[in-house]
């Protein structure tokens, strides 16, 4: 009983599974067919085969790890900032209407400046550092947490506020117990869109200056020829990003158990 | 509301943005810092840049890359997104290479492109439009998934020829999801655009920040940069204008003190209203 269930298990998943691994075969197979065809040059698209053995070179050095490690590390400190300053400010002003009136028109327009636009700049004020990574990485991201925390905040209906006013519930203990569970979806979105792009942004950063990490040594291979590394690199910097959405979905899931899904299974 | 009440709504919006500038007024005058020039400095070598540098030519030059990239990106990933979210199966088989292509940081690719193709506007755009197609066609996809499934079934028992089933309920039910999708697109193509053009480019709003620091003209840097913000910006609110004007009948964002309606419920309601209009 106990084995047909496993076996009926397995079949599922083996039903799950097989048009995934038809679709990564179509995929790998166009993408060989792309490259051998000679359409465009080798300098552009290199052969899976040879991204794998350039991969597999990769992997086994010191380099490789240092620049995953370097670009985490850029990304995961403007991220934390943005956060620790974001989450706080997009609370508040959620929860005052006269703090949200007069920040809105700021917020409006810094929400949709490209932070990496600021790196001339910081690359005049604090030179090709780790700190300057950090910094870009903190103007992309905040905002966007700032905004999906004041969203957050602001959902919290009338009947509640009123209620909870009815009954004099202390200041804090409302802030801990109503507003910052019913804004933390929101704050959970804002965070998972934030992590994405501030690895995006990191590696913006270091494809522009000589910061290491992973879009330094996808340039530096370009430079040198050398497609099949600079696309192990990118798919390096894919796995990196896949992970994260992965992660923090997987974080907001379980932070939210107790509130019905509200994303759509795909 | 009379004149009076106006001014005082306008003041309680705007008193915060003024006293901030006023603020960096203040602060760059008596910092005097060569990093930091004051907002007259940089209004100066704003109106400089338009008027003897090739300020107005780079902002052309960037509009244009971005337009056209996100106009070919978003259109292919639509009619893609209707392929493959109309097949559950499609869907499902797809969905973790879509998730990887989505979540890969396309900058990465910006070496490998211009190195390849040149410094033109063409790998640019190809860029740009590819940074562009992901995220609308994943948002596509969750659009048309989440029209309820009895929108669908009608459809099919009224024998509504496919076409005109995908143009007038699949579309617009998916809508309120693509316009999602742009927002985030837009973003991203701004990020795009300004690395795009400042790792190989001889002309473009990125190449002139990175030109002018370069020559440590200061003013000028923060000048372009207040470019590349309004262009954002107006990028933004030309996509919320479009969205209003689309999504009339779908109120997307929530009023305030309004929770946010569940995902999945507007594709019934824009159905009904796209038949009624």
């Amino acid at each position: 009983m106990a084995e047909s269930k496993s076996r009926k298990a397995a079949r599922r998943r083996y039903g799950r599974l097989a048009p995934r691994v038809t679709v990564l075969a179509v995929l790998l197979g166009g993408w060989w067919a792309f490259a051998a065809a000679g359409v465009i040059s080798e300098d552009l698209v290199p052969t899976p085969l040879g991204t794998v053995r350039a991969w597999a070179e990769l992997v086994v050095t010191a380099e490789y790890w240092n620049s995953i490690l370097e670009t985490l590390r850029g990304a995961a400190a403007g991220l934390l900032f943005a956060m620790v300053i974001g989450v706080p400010i997009g609370l508040l002003t959620g929860t005052y209407a006269a703090l949200e009136r007069c920040t809105r028109v700021l917020f409006d327009v810094l929400r949709t400046f490209p932070g990496i636009a600021m790196l001339p700049v910081f690359l005049l004020i604090l030179g090709a550092t780790f700190t300057m990574k950090a910094v870009v990485v903190f103007i992309a991201c905040v905002f966007i947490i700032v905004l999906q925390a004041q969203y957050g905040a602001r959902s919290v209906t009338p009947t509640i506020r009123e209620t909870v006013r009815a009954y004099r519930i202390p200041k804090r203990l409302w802030f801990r117990r109503v507003v910052l569970p019913s804004s933390i979806p929101s704050i959970m979105t804002g965070l998972r869109l934030a992590a994405a792009l501030s690895v995006l942004v990191a590696i913006g950063v270091e494809v522009l200056t000589t910061v290491p990490g992973i879009g330094f040594r996808v340039t530096e291979a370009q430079l040198g020829n050398d497609s099949s590394s600079a696309w192990a690199y990118i798919l390096t910097a894919g796995v990196l990003g896949f992970l994260i959405v992965v992660m923090s979905e997987l974080a907001e899931s379980r932070l939210l158990r107790w509130r019905p899904s509200s994303r759509l299974e795909m | 509301m009379n004149a009076y009440q106006k001014v005082r709504a306008g003041l309680a919006m705007l008193w915060l943005p003024i006293a901030v500038l006023a603020a960096a007024w203040v602060a760059t005058a008596a910092a005097d810092s060569f990093y930091f020039p004051t907002p007259p400095v940089i209004l100066e070598a704003l109106i400089d840049g338009f008027r003897q540098d090739h300020l107005w030519d780079d902002l052309v030059f960037s509009v244009r890359n971005i337009g056209v990239a996100v106009l070919l990106g978003s259109a292919a990933a639509v009619c893609v997104g209707l392929i493959i979210g109309e097949s559950r199966a499609l869907t499902h088989a797809t969905a973790p290479f879509l998730t990887f292509a989505r979540a890969t940081p396309m900058v990465a690719f910006i070496p490998i492109f211009i190195i390849t193709f040149g410094i033109g506007a063409a790998p640019k755009i190809i860029v740009i439009a590819i940074g562009v197609f992901w995220p609308v066609l994943l948002n596509t996809i969750t659009g048309i998934r989440g029209i309820h499934p009895a929108v669908r079934e009608t459809a099919v028992s009224f024998r509504i020829p496919k076409l005109l089933y995908l143009r007038r309920i699949v579309l617009p039910g998916a809508a309120p999801q693509i316009f999602a999708g742009l927002r985030i697109a837009i973003a991203v193509a701004l990020v795009l655009m300004v690395v795009s053009e400042i790792y190989g480019s001889s002309v473009g709003l990125g190449n002139y920040i990175l030109e002018s620091g370069a020559r440590f003209q200061v003013a000028a840097t923060w000048a372009g940069t207040v470019v590349i913000g309004a262009l954002g910006y107006g990028l933004s609110s030309a996509l919320i204008l479009l969205e209003r004007r689309v999504l009339g009948w779908h109120q997307e964002r929530p009023r305030k003190n309004s929770r946010p309606k569940r995902r999945g419920s507007p594709a019934v309601s824009g159905v009904f209203a796209s038949r009624r209009g």
